[in-house]
C-alpha cells in the first residue's frame, strides 16, 4: 500500500467500526423479526428472553472478551440489580406482605421501571468498584476463581438476607415487562455502548493488556486500571441486565441468577466467540434457539415414531455439548477472532478517500543523556549485573554488545522498570527512571523499548498496535492516527496495517515492534535485539532504517545486539560486557583491539592470533563466526 | 480448652479434605494448566462408588476401596475422553470444557442414579466418640487427619524419590522441556490425573463417612473451597495449594463456631471475604509458584 493509501485507513477504520457496529444490530433485529412475526406469541416471548440475553451477555463480553478472563461472577451483578429494581418498582401493598420486614428507607418507592433503572445502575458502579479493587489486581485464572468467590459470597448473602431478598424462597410481584419493544430497544443500546467502548482508548488499552502484560506495562498502560475500568462498565451493564431479567421473570429466587444461569451465558460467550460483539449476539441467538428447541423434547417427546425417555436436565447437556463441539472444531468461536463485519482494509472501504495527514517527524529531541550509574542485580545468588555505568546521549547510537548471558537484556529491564535494581540508578538529567512508574516514563518522553523476544500484541492490527502505544502518550486519538501511520510508513508496514500481528511474517513483526516503541516518541530508544532471526538483506534494511531515524530526529539509541556487523555498522560508541561486567567501551576500533573482549568472544588460546589479525585488518569488521553468531 | 481442642480437630480435619481436592487440583493446572471445573464430579463418582458397592453387599472397608477406585477411573476417563484432545489449548478453553464436563456429568448422575440423597450406612461405631485425657473426640475426624496425612506424605515421597514423581514435578515447572527430554507426555498426565482422582476418591471416602449420603452436587461445595484455597496459596502452587486447603478449613471452622447467631447465615461470604483480604495483600497467593519466563 503506498502512502496516500495509508493516509486514509483511519477514516476507512472509523466507517469499518460503524458497519461492524451496524452489522450486529442488523443480525439481532433480523432474528427478532424472524421471531416476532413468524413464529406468533411463542416467537415473540423467545425474542423477548434473547434481547435481554444479549444485554447480559454483551455485558460479559465487555469484561471477559477485551480482557481475555473469564467471568463467573456476573450472576453477582445480577441478582443485585434484580432484587434492587424489584424491591423499587414493586406496589406498596405486595410489598407489605411479600417483605414485611423490608428496611424503611427501602420500603414503598413503587418507582417505574424507567426511574429505577438509573438507581440500580449505580448501585452496580459501586459493587464494580468495590470488587474490582480485588479481580483487577489478578491475572487469568486466579481471577476468574475469584469472580467465581463473588458469585458465591453474593449469592448466599441473598440467601441470608431474609428481609430483602425472602432467602431462598420465590420472590415475587415483581412487575413484568413482555413489551418487545422495550427489551429490543435496551439490547441496542448495550450493543452500542459495548461496541463504542471496545473500540476506545481504554478498550485498546484493555486488549493490548489481554495480549501481553508486560509489553502494555511498558508501553505506559497500567494493566490493573485497564482490566478495573473493563470491570466497571461490565459490571455496571450486567446489573441493569439483572434488572431486566428480573422484570421478565416477575418472580425469582437467588438460584435463578447463580450457576445455571452464568454456565449458559458463557456458553453464549464462547460459542458466537468470545473477543467480539459481534460474537456474543451470535452467541445469544444460537444459543436461545437450541435451548428452546431442546427444551420441547425436555418432557419426552415422540421423534419418528419413537419415544423418548424423559430426561431432566436435557438443556444443560446440549449446552455442554454445544460448548465442547465449538472449542474442538471452532476454537475462536462461530465469528472467529475479528467483530462480524467488514474490517478498514475490506474492498467495500476502498473508495473512502477522506486523508488524514501523517505527523510530521518530531521535532528532534532536546539533548538529553541516559546515565546509568552503578547498576547491580541478582537473582538468588547469580550475579546477572555487577556494578555498569555507561552513558547514552541523544544524537547518538550507542551499542552494548556481550556474549550470551552477559546481563545485557537484564540491563535493558532494569533501566525500563521491568527488574527494580539493588544498587544504582538510571538517570535523564535529575530524574531516576528506576524509580519511576512506567507510564512517567512514557509521558515525559524518555525512554521506549523493543524486546528481545517478540512481544506484540497479537489479536490487535498491526496499525491497533502502534496506535495503542502513541494513545499511552496522552495524545489525542487524531494525533494517534497522525503518528501511526508515520511509522507504519517508516517501516515500510503500510500494506499490512489491517491485519492481526499474529498473521505476519516475522521480519515484519520485528519492524512493528520498532515502530511500536518509536510511536511514542521517546528520547533514547532501546533496542534489544533488533536484528535477531533475520536474513542479512533485512539485517541490512533495518540498519539503513535505524540510522536514518536516529539521524534524522537526533533520538538517542541504545543497539543491543549478537551480530557484531550489524552493532559495529550503527554504532559510534560500543560497551562490552561479559559475565554481567562492563569489560570494554569505547569507538568500535577501539573494542574490536581490546584484548579483554577477544578473550570474552573467542576464548584465551586464541586471543594473541585475533588481536593480531584484527590489527592488520582495520577496514573489516569484527570477526562474526563461530560463536558470535 | 475442651472445645478449642475439638474444634482444632474439627478444623484440621475439613481442612484436610480441602487440601487434598486442592492438590489434586495444583497438580492438574501445574501440569496442563486445566482448571478442572469437573474434580468436583471426580468425587461425587467417588462417593456414588461407594454406595453402590454397599449396595451389592460389599462389606464397608471394601466399598470404600471400590469408591477409591471409582474416583481414579472417572478421572482417567475424563482425561482420555475430554482434555486429550485439548492438550495445549489455552486456559480459557481447558477451563469452559471442565465447567462443560461438569454440567453434563450432573445431569447424568441426576438421571442415572437420582436427584435426591442416596444415603450409605457406616457400622455406628464409625461416628462414635473416644475418650483421650479426660476428653470425648470424635472416631470419624481422627481417622480423616490420620487419612490426611498419610496420604499427603505417601504423596510427597512419590514426588521426590520416584521417578514419575520426579518427572512431574519438573512438568509441573515446563511441561515443554519435560516433553523435549524424552519423556512421554500422555504417561505424566495420565499419572497427575490418576494422583488427583485417587485424592478426589480419599476426599469422597472421608466426606460421605462423616455425612451418610451422596448426592449429584456431593463434590460441588467442597470442591469451590478447594478452587479458593488453590487461588490462596498460589495457582498451580502444590505446597501453596495444600497450605491454603487447610487455611480455608481453618476459617470456616473457626466462623462457625464462634461468630454470633445472627451473623452465622453469612459465614461462607465471611470467610470469602477473608480470603479475598488476603489476596489483596499478596495477590500471587500465600506460597506463590516460580515463573521462569523472561522478557
Amino acid at each position: 500500500m503506498s502512502l496516500p493509501e495509508l493516509n486514509t485507513h483511519p477514516s476507512r477504520l472509523r466507517a469499518a467500526n460503524h458497519l461492524r457496529t451496524i452489522a450486529s444490530l442488523a443480525v439481532l433485529l433480523a432474528a427478532v423479526a424472524i421471531l416476532v412475526w413468524g413464529f406468533g406469541r411463542t416467537g415473540e416471548r423467545i425474542a423477548v428472553l434473547m434481547c435481554v440475553n444479549v444485554t447480559a451477555v454483551v455485558s460479559l463480553m465487555v469484561f471477559c472478551g477485551n480482557t481475555g478472563i473469564v467471568s463467573f461472577g456476573h450472576g453477582a451483578f445480577m441478582t443485585v440489580g434484580a432484587y434492587l429494581s424489584g424491591i423499587l418498582t414493586m406496589s406498596a401493598g405486595l410489598q407489605r406482605s411479600a417483605l414485611p420486614d423490608l428496611p424503611a428507607w427501602l420500603a414503598g418507592h413503587e418507582l417505574s421501571i424507567l426511574t429505577a433503572i438509573p438507581l440500580v445502575s449505580l448501585a452496580g458502579l459501586a459493587v464494580a468498584v468495590l470488587t474490582g479493587g480485588v479481580i483487577a489486581r489478578l491475572m487469568g485464572a486466579s481471577a476468574t476463581i475469584s469472580t467465581l468467590g463473588l458469585l458465591i459470597i453474593v449469592h448466599s448473602v441473598a440467601i441470608s438476607a431474609r428481609e430483602v431478598t425472602r432467602g431462598s424462597q420465590t420472590f415475587y410481584g415483581v412487575p413484568r415487562v413482555t413489551d418487545i419493544l422495550f427489551v429490543l430497544i435496551a439490547s441496542i443500546i448495550f450493543i452500542l455502548i459495548a461496541r463504542t467502548y471496545r473500540e476506545s482508548r481504554w478498550g485498546l488499552y484493555a486488549r493490548a493488556v489481554r495480549d501481553d502484560e508486560d509489553a502494555a506495562t511498558v508501553l505506559g498502560i497500567s494493566p490493573r486500571r485497564a482490566r478495573l475500568i473493563a470491570w466497571t462498565l461490565s459490571g455496571t451493564m450486567a446489573t441493569v441486565a439483572g434488572a431486566l431479567y428480573g422484570h421478565i421473570l416477575g418472580a425469582f429466587s437467588p438460584a435463578s441468577f447463580y450457576l445455571g444461569l452464568v454456565f449458559a451465558h458463557v456458553v453464549m460467550m464462547i460459542v458466537g466467540g468470545m473477543a467480539s460483539v459481534g460474537g456474543a449476539v451470535v452467541g445469544v441467538i444460537a444459543v436461545t434457539l437450541l435451548q428452546n428447541a431442546i427444551r420441547n423434547l425436555e418432557g419426552g417427546a415422540t421423534v419418528l415414531g419413537a419415544t423418548l425417555p424423559e430426561v431432566f436436565g436435557l438443556t444443560t447437556i446440549a449446552l455442554g455439548l454445544a460448548i465442547l463441539l465449538v472449542i474442538w472444531l471452532r476454537p475462536q468461536g462461530i465469528v472467529g477472532g475479528f467483530e462480524l463485519g467488514p474490517g478498514a482494509d475490506a474492498s467495500v472501504l476502498r473508495n473512502i478517500a477522506r486523508m488524514t495527514r501523517p505527523a510530521d517527524a518530531p521535532a528532534p529531541a532536546s539533548e538529553m543523556k541516559l546515565v546509568a550509574s552503578g547498576m547491580s542485580k541478582s537473582f538468588a545468588g547469580v550475579k546477572a549485573v555487577i556494578d555498569v555505568s555507561f552513558e547514552a546521549p541523544t544524537g547518538r547510537i550507542t551499542g552494548l554488545i556481550g556474549p550470551n548471558g552477559a546481563g545485557k537484556s537484564t540491563l535493558v529491564n532494569l533501566m525500563t522498570g521491568q527488574y527494580t535494581p539493588d544498587r544504582g540508578r538510571a538517570q535523564i538529567g535529575e530524574v531516576d527512571l528506576t524509580k519511576l512508574p512506567p507510564h512517567e516514563v512514557i509521558r515525559q518522553g524518555f525512554v521506549a523499548r523493543s524486546f528481545q523476544n517478540l512481544r506484540l500484541f497479537a489479536g490487535l492490527t498491526a496499525y491497533e498496535n502502534v496506535l495503542v502505544a502513541a494513545l499511552a502518550t496522552g495524545v489525542t486519538r487524531k494525533e494517534a492516527h497522525a503518528a501511526t501511520m508515520r511509522e507504519l510508513s517508516a517501516f515500510d508496514l503500510g500494506d499490512i496495517a489491517g491485519m492481526r500481528a499474529e498473521n505476519l511474517p516475522y521480519g515484519a513483526r520485528k519492524r512493528l515492534e520498532i515502530a511500536r516503541a518509536l510511536a511514542q516518541e521517546p528520547a533514547i530508544l532501546l533496542l534489544d535485539e533488533p536484528a535477531a532471526g533475520m536474513n542479512p538483506a533485512e539485517t541490512d534494511d533495518l540498519a539503513n532504517r535505524i540510522e536514518m531515524i536516529g539521524r534524522d530526529r537526533n533520538i538517542g539509541i541504545l543497539l543491543i545486539d549478537h551480530d557484531l556487523k550489524f552493532v559495529n555498522r550503527l554504532s559510534s560508541r560500543i560497551v562490552v560486557m561479559n559475565r554481567g561486567e562492563k569489560i570494554a567501551e569505547g569507538t568500535p576500533e577501539e573494542v574490536r583491539a581490546d584484548a579483554g573482549v577477544i578473550e570474552a568472544y573467542i576464548g584465551r588460546g586464541r586471543t594473541a592470533r585475533a588481536a593480531e589479525h584484527a590489527s592488520s585488518t582495520q577496514d573489516r569488521p569484527y570477526p562474526t563466526e563461530g560463536v558470535l553468531a | 480448652m475442651d472445645l478449642l481442642l475439638q474444634q482444632i480437630i474439627n478444623a484440621l480435619s475439613l481442612g484436610g479434605i480441602y487440601a487434598m481436592l486442592a492438590l489434586g487440583l495444583a497438580i492438574v493446572f501445574s501440569i496442563v494448566r486445566l482448571i478442572n471445573f469437573a474434580h468436583g464430579e471426580i468425587m461425587t463418582f467417588g462417593g456414588y462408588g461407594i454406595f453402590l458397592a454397599m449396595a451389592f453387599g460389599f462389606p464397608p472397608l471394601a466399598a470404600l476401596t471400590v469408591g477409591i477406585g471409582a474416583a481414579l477411573m472417572m478421572a482417567l476417563a475424563m482425561e482420555r475422553a475430554a482434555f486429550r484432545a485439548m492438550r495445549g489449548a489455552d486456559v480459557v478453553s481447558l477451563l469452559i470444557t471442565s465447567f462443560a464436563v461438569s454440567e453434563i456429568l450432573k445431569v447424568l448422575f441426576q438421571n442415572g442414579i437420582s436427584a435426591r440423597p442416596v444415603p450409605i450406612s457406616f457400622p455406628a461405631s464409625w461416628s462414635g466418640t473416644y475418650q483421650l485425657a479426660g476428653m470425648n473426640i470424635g472416631v470419624a475426624p481422627t481417622v480423616s487427619i490420620l487419612v490426611t496425612l498419610t496420604s499427603l506424605s505417601l504423596l510427597t515421597l512419590v514426588l521426590r524419590r520416584t521417578s514419575i514423581g520426579m518427572a512431574m514435578r519438573a512438568a509441573a515447572e515446563d511441561f515443554e522441556m519435560l516433553r523435549m527430554l524424552g519423556v512421554r507426555a500422555n504417561r505424566v498426565v495420565a499419572v497427575s490425573f490418576a494422583v488427583s482422582g485417587l485424592l478426589a476418591g480419599v476426599a469422597a471416602v472421608i466426606w460421605t463417612a462423616q455425612r451418610g449420603s451422596v448426592d449429584p452436587v456431593m463434590g460441588f461445595f467442597p470442591v469451590l473451597k478447594a478452587f479458593i484455597a488453590t487461588v490462596l496459596g498460589g495457582l498451580g502452587s502444590l505446597s501453596g495449594a495444600v497450605a491454603g486447603g487447610f487455611v480455608v478449613g481453618l476459617l470456616e471452622v473457626l466462623t462457625q463456631a464462634f461468630l454470633p447467631d445472627g451473623v452465622s447465615p453469612y459465614r461462607d461470604a465471611i470467610v470469602l471475604g477473608a480470603v479475598i483480604a488476603i489476596l489483596l495483600v499478596r495477590p500471587d497467593g500465600l506460597l506463590p509458584a516460580g515463573d521462569g519466563s523472561r522478557s
